[in-house]
């Protein structure tokens, strides 16, 4: 998979490794600013209220 | 050589998986907290710079005012010594899980602040900014200290921290069962979550109004302590 993407990324090494980066790195801030907003109130740490389900603001 | 690409490839995806794991685990323990420690800063410069400019009157009556808040909108500031000096968090109104994110809520059913009836706020205690992390160490006798811009209200805590069922909603209740008071009269109440990292229970702790003061008279005695 990665030897893929490597293999077709343009440019010489450096090129490639520059590209390598940029890529994480935007991968990354996809996961920090969409995906993990989305997955974190799944997880438990939000209830904090005695309300839930009561048709109270939640 | 098929082989070898098959198990290649699963160890790839195996190390993505990890990496992606331990970038969840970064956003959950250190992210949240560095983004709500901005928003609730944020939120208390903000009301810090309105009662400044003095939109707020003083020297008002302050408990008898009919005023609803916007949801989501900051109102007060909540100081709690036991949980150290410089432990100050701005209170919203509502418990969205959009407005948890930016302080604590006032659950909006409930009374106003200093008002007859149960003031009652939710926190976090584990993630965004972790306000409520000590929360099982407040004692009888603690201060709860809350100003709207105008007043100082000092609540004291009557017991320690009361571990309950998350659909136990008479503990906001004007006059809650368990808490041991018995008159109607000014009380706070504090939730989040129990234990620590889950949401099997909730911790509550109950509070009532010690004194009032104006703002113009400095700060409670409560906050030098």
């Amino acid at each position: 998979m990665y030897g893929w993407i490597w293999r077709h990324l343009p440019g010489n090494a450096w090129m490639r490794a520059l590209i390598s980066l940029v890529l994480v790195l935007a991968i990354v801030f996809v996961l920090f600013q969409y995906v993990f907003p989305w997955a974190e109130p799944l997880l438990p740490f939000n209830d904090v209220t005695v309300d839930q389900g009561m048709g109270g603001p939640r | 050589m098929r082989t070898r690409l098959i198990v290649r490839t699963l160890s790839e995806i195996c190390v993505t998986l990890g990496a992606l794991i331990i970038l969840l685990v970064v956003y959950v323990l250190y992210w949240t907290s560095v983004r709500a420690d901005r928003a609730m800063d944020g939120e208390i410069d903000h009301l810090q710079d309105r009662w400044a400019t003095g939109t707020v009157s003083t020297g008002a009556e302050p408990p008898s005012r009919p005023r609803r808040h916007e949801p989501g909108a900051s109102f007060s500031i909540m100081y709690i010594p036991r949980f150290g000096a410089d432990w100050a968090k701005p209170v919203l109104e509502g418990t969205a899980t959009g407005t948890l994110k930016k302080g604590l809520g006032h659950y909006a059913r409930t009374a106003r602040l200093g008002a007859l009836g149960n003031f009652a706020v939710a926190g976090h205690r584990r993630t965004y900014g972790d306000p409520f992390k000590d929360f099982p160490q407040l004692r009888p006798g603690d201060a709860v200290v809350l100003t709207d811009g105008t007043t100082w209200f000092t609540y004291r805590v009557d017991r320690r921290p009361y571990r309950t069922l998350p659909t136990d909603t008479g503990v906001i209740d004007p006059v809650p069962r368990a808490s041991g008071f018995r008159r109607p009269g000014r009380y706070l109440t504090l939730t989040t979550c129990e234990p620590e990292w889950g949401h099997s229970h909730r911790l509550i702790t109950w509070a009532h109004l010690d004194a009032t003061q104006s703002v113009a008279q400095g700060k409670p005695k409560a906050l030098y302590s």
